[in-house]
């Protein structure tokens, strides 16, 4: 029989993290603490669904306590003249033009995706379609970056209560398709990264673009006193009970079966027109605020919304409609059920939303409405079960948390080149990072809505090879575009945090300059070990920091983002992951610029400098060689070359560009050639070792395909930003062909390398 | 009739959900398109289309197609076998073509459902570019001014797309022989027989698209609406199959 219980604080320290750990609140001795003392204050005890609610309010993943120290001190304050509100809530709003804003949200949802990868990723994508509705705003496009360990991974290296990381991708790539393809938002860009360290601890990031007309935007805050909160959507059921504080520690070899519970259960039919019935009540002006219930279900959303508007809320808890029979009241509360929204109404708006929803089949409740003062009271079967000040459970406590430097001795590797520098290329194009994708990508829809100008995968049909970002077009009658991109590179962050945060972002305005875009906005999801262990902790501090490093030169800021710690299970802690989404904005989506070589006879250029950053790259762990310097970025360099990079794109004087990471230029030429057909006779000359000058992952740096009558505009422009620039080659034929100081290196047809590079994953995956 | 008097109905469910660009391929051509959801639907009357998008009506967790052909037949089930007696034209892309097939209107020989589109040989959603050969066009009212042997580039993005008849790859051949093959999936050279994965999904004798006997009921597995400006070396892309149906309508009504 369900029931409110009275929990009793004053007991001894030893009582109260027993409690914590019985009540699955998540919730510090400390924290018990500070409690304890307000409810002295009240002069009685907490009840359950109290503890409960401040449990996921307090808890890592809902107010950042251990992140929102460094964030505030190094990201937030960095301001860009087309944002238009960013960070406070689920989604950064950026204008798109001047009847437009554009939505940015990015998530994780790497717990739950490690239990059950296919539900996990699922309910990731309906989440973060939520943050982007909850705007007011359409969804157009997601992007999902993934990070597994190599689906080759041997049995018995797999510890007890983690499943195989074979199953783990296999079932987040169906759940992203099912999920995305049935809502009908195309799945544009992502990446798939593998990297042991991800053994115990998949990362599943998920983001949605959303556009909205400016008038329609709407906000997470109730208008004023008397207006009616309207739960619309699935019903609320067990499960997704604890899913914040499940993210909020780390995995055990018994989460699957302790902590299942947390996961939600995605349905996308219900979401679909959820979607439409939300849209539509708030292009006739009859919401006064919308906000989505996502970690934390019900407890988290009514307080947030009401005192944002400054207000606070009565609540009828038996009025929420329900998915099972006997639930108590702290689970309904708490609840992380899907598919579901919360509206606040004014009562005379309320026929005309509720009529809304019922011609779309989605139900919808008055659970309560806004009172003056800023408390939270919940009645349930005629009693009041639930009475606290808001400004208590939302505010929670913010961390400075002990740092521990973890600096690297710098060794300076010693290794022969290579014997045969073919097979070499052969064997990188081969490697798990760098070999097509098309095994995800295709499972995508990524041309519904029918805005896709250019999609992830690029080139002759049947031989396309990945695009460094790819485009939507959103509005009809605009040649406007908005590109997409997501980057990182764990081995460099985990090297170096900074320097590899840092990458990230330049990698990020790499791809959106390749297509002929200039950096618009950035989001980014900083997943990370656990907070409580002070190197870890380090690592997240320095991450930040090399992210503001470069973003704060790139007149583009970081408008949302997630941080997820506690990426730890059985295995040991995921690699230091910062994934950085980038949105570039091109004025004219004709001109856009794709990878595969266009035409013989154009002139090859190398844009911007190689050194002899060999850390981390595919090449030397293809040959497992440790040490060397990690890629540094000049962000002043990175936006004068990436701003005459989209100058010259928009004036079509390239004709086919790719940005140079994992492989190094060697491989990004490949790239180039097999979506093409068309090869290449590449005679490069320098004073780096051969294997340093086509291995080396230094940041900031294009190949690019140029006409001959644009080369001299073409040179004197980056020549006159001091953007290093070299020609290299012309292409030619049907093989890629390439000489280093007059030296013979490789001769390999455009055919072999699109086979070597497109099979891998199918041979592994099936 | 003018093109800017013709009404379309572009009927929808939840899961439903490639309307939007259907809806826009008509605006841009000046017709009136109507997007109804079927719990609002009264009538096909003054409507002269009937059009069903793709996506995965009600989840298509039954069979593609099959839970939104249901509801058809019980709220306007009689309205539409006269509305296709009439000769007013039908059009179902993707999911659209599976619901018509599942309400037996396509290939449509009066026979009830004599066709199914199964599961992708390769088990799997299949999102890519393909290329067709128009093979008897001038026979249905949604291509007709597509010249016979022309190739277009039209997206596919589907898991169910492999058309089976019920009487085998004979009956794939006599409806090729009565004109109601309009499309068959080729590769880069025009190749019928190039195998997967020109033919993403399996489809025996490489059937992209049908149209029944009359030629005014057309399904087809790929997206013309999503390449609405993007024209071949002729010029023909998805556009054209939308000016196609709406010249039909102003030349038969």
């Amino acid at each position: 029989m369900a029931h409110v219980a009275e929990i009793d604080l004053n007991v001894p320290d030893a009582e109260l993290a027993r409690l914590s750990a019985e009540t699955g609140t998540g919730l510090s001795v400390d924290e018990l603490k500070t409690i304890r003392s307000y409810f002295a204050q009240e002069g009685r005890n907490p009840r359950d669904i109290e503890l409960q609610a401040l449990g996921q309010a307090w808890s890592e993943h809902c107010c950042y306590k251990s992140s929102k120290y460094y964030l505030k001190r190094y990201l937030f304050h960095l301001d860009a003249p087309q944002n238009l509100c960013v960070i406070k809530e689920d989604a950064g709003m950026v204008a798109f033009d001047d009847e437009h804003a554009y939505a940015v949200a990015l998530e994780s949802h790497n717990h739950p995706s490690a239990i059950e990868p296919y539900g996990g990723s699922a309910t990731g994508i309906g989440g973060i379609l939520r943050d982007v509705v909850c705007m007011g705003a359409q969804p157009i496009a997601l992007v999902d970056p993934l990070f597994f360990a190599p689906p080759t991974t041997q049995r018995a290296l797999v510890p007890k209560g983690v499943k195989h990381p074979k199953f783990i991708f296999s079932g987040v790539v169906d759940g992203i398709r099912d999920y995305g393809n049935r809502v009908g938002i195309p799945t544009v860009a992502g990446m798939t990264c593998f990297h042991p360290g991800y053994l115990g601890n998949c990362l599943v990031n998920v983001g949605c673009i959303g556009l909205v007309k400016r008038s329609d935007l709407i906000h997470s805050q109730v208008g004023g006193v008397g207006d009616l909160f309207v739960l619309a959507g699935g019903g609320t059921g067990r499960d997704g009970i604890h899913g914040v504080t499940f993210a909020s520690k780390e995995l055990a070899d018994d989460s699957d079966t302790s902590s299942r519970s947390a996961v939600q259960v995605g349905d996308p039919i219900t979401k679909e027109p959820l979607i439409h019935a939300c849209l539509e009540a708030n292009e006739k002006k009859l919401l006064t605020g919308l906000k989505d219930l996502g970690g934390g279900g019900l407890s988290c959303v009514v307080g947030e919304m009401a005192l944002a508007g400054g207000f606070g809320a009565r609540v009828d808890l038996d009025a929420v409609h329900l998915k099972e029979e006997g639930m108590e009241p702290w689970e309904i509360w708490v609840s992380e059920s899907q598919e579901r929204m919360m509206m606040s109404v004014r009562p005379e708006q309320l026929d005309e939303v509720l009529a809304i929803f019922k011609t779309w089949d989605v139900t919808a409740v008055v659970i309560g409405e806004v009172i003056a003062e800023k408390r939270l009271h919940i009645r349930w079967r005629g009693e009041e079960i639930y009475d606290m000040d808001l400004v208590f459970v939302t505010e929670g406590p913010m961390y400075q948390r002990p740092l521990k430097p973890v600096y690297r001795e710098r060794i300076v590797p010693r290794y022969d080149e290579p014997d045969n520098y073919a097979d070499t290329i052969t064997a990188l194009l081969r490697m798990p990072g760098i070999a097509s994708k098309d095994w995800v990508i295709r499972q995508y829809d990524f041309e519904v809505r029918a805005r896709t100008v250019a999609p992830s995968l690029t080139g002759r049909i049947a031989r396309e090879t990945h695009a460094d970002a790819a485009i939507i077009q959103p509005l009809e009658g605009s040649k406007r575009g908005l590109a997409f991109t997501a980057d990182v590179n764990p081995y460099l962050v985990a090297l170096d945090p900074f320097w590899g945060a840092a990458s990230a972002v330049d990698e990020a305005v790499r791809n959106i300059a390749a297509v002929g875009a200039r950096a618009h906005s950035f989001a980014d999801c900083l997943n990370f070990g656990n907070p409580e262990k002070p190197e870890k902790m380090w690592e997240v501090s320095q991450a930040i920091q090399g992210l503001a490093h470069v973003a704060s030169k790139m007149g583009a800021t970081f408008v949302s983002g997630n941080v997820s710690l506690y990426n730890e299970g059985p295995a040991g802690a995921c690699p230091p992951t910062p994934t950085i989404m980038g949105i570039g904005m091109i004025e004219d989506v004709d001109t856009a610029v794709t990878v595969p070589f266009k035409q013989e006879g154009s002139t090859l250029y190398l844009v911007g400098a190689t050194k002899d950053e060999m850390a981390a790259s595919a090449y030397f762990r293809l040959r497992k060689i440790e040490g060397g310097d990690v890629p540094k970025v000049n962000p002043y360099l990175l936006s004068a070359a990436a701003g005459c990079l989209a100058e010259l794109a928009g004036a079509e004087k390239i004709r086919s560009c790719h940005d140079i990471s994992e492989g190094g230029l060697a491989v990004a030429l490949a790239e180039m050639c097999l979506g093409s057909g068309i090869g290449a006779d590449v005679r490069l000359t320098g004073t780096l070792r051969a294997d340093v000058a086509l291995f080396s992952e230094s940041n900031t740096r294009w190949v690019c395909e140029v006409a001959p009558e644009h080369c001299p505009s073409f040179e004197e422009m980056l020549r006159s930003r001091s953007v290093p620039v070299q020609a290299i080659g012309r292409t030619d034929g049907t093989s890629l062909h390439i000489a280093y100081n007059g030296r013979e290196l490789a001769d390999m047809s455009a055919d072999a390398l699109y086979v070597i590079w497109q099979q891998p994953l199918w041979e592994i995956m099936g | 009739m003018r093109t800017e008097d013709i009404n379309v109905c572009i009927l929808r469910i939840e899961g439903t959900n490639n309307e939007q660009e259907m809806y826009d391929a008509f605006k841009r051509l000046g017709a009136q398109p109507s997007l109804v959801h079927l719990n609002e639907f009264s009538t096909l009357e003054g409507f002269q289309c009937l059009m069903l998008p793709g996506g995965f009506s009600a989840g298509d967790y039954i069979r593609a197609g099959a839970i939104f052909a249901s509801r058809i037949r019980s709220t306007f089930g009689d309205e539409l076998s006269s509305f296709v007696k009439d000769g007013y034209p039908v059009g179902g892309i993707c999911n659209g073509f599976q619901i018509l097939v599942e309400l037996g209107l396509l290939p449509g020989d009066g026979q009830g459902v004599t066709a199914c589109l199964a599961r992708n040989d390769s088990a799997r959603f299949e999102c890519r570019h393909t290329i067709l050969k128009a093979v008897s066009p001038k026979s249905c009212a949604f291509t007709h001014l597509i010249p016979e042997g022309e190739r277009l580039i039209i997206p596919s993005a589907h898991a169910e797309g492999k058309l089976l008849l019920s009487g085998g790859s004979q009956a794939a051949l006599a409806l090729e022989k009565a004109g109601q093959v309009l499309f068959k999936y080729v590769d880069e050279a025009g190749d019928e027989n190039a195998g997967y994965p020109w033919n993403p999904n399996g489809s025996p004798n490489n059937i992209a698209g049908i149209c029944n006997k009359k030629g005014n009921v057309f399904g087809m597995m790929p997206h013309p609406e999503r390449t609405f400006f993007k024209g071949n070396e002729h010029g023909y892309s998805g556009k054209t199959f939308f000016e196609s149906v709406l010249a039909y309508i102003g030349e038969t009504f």
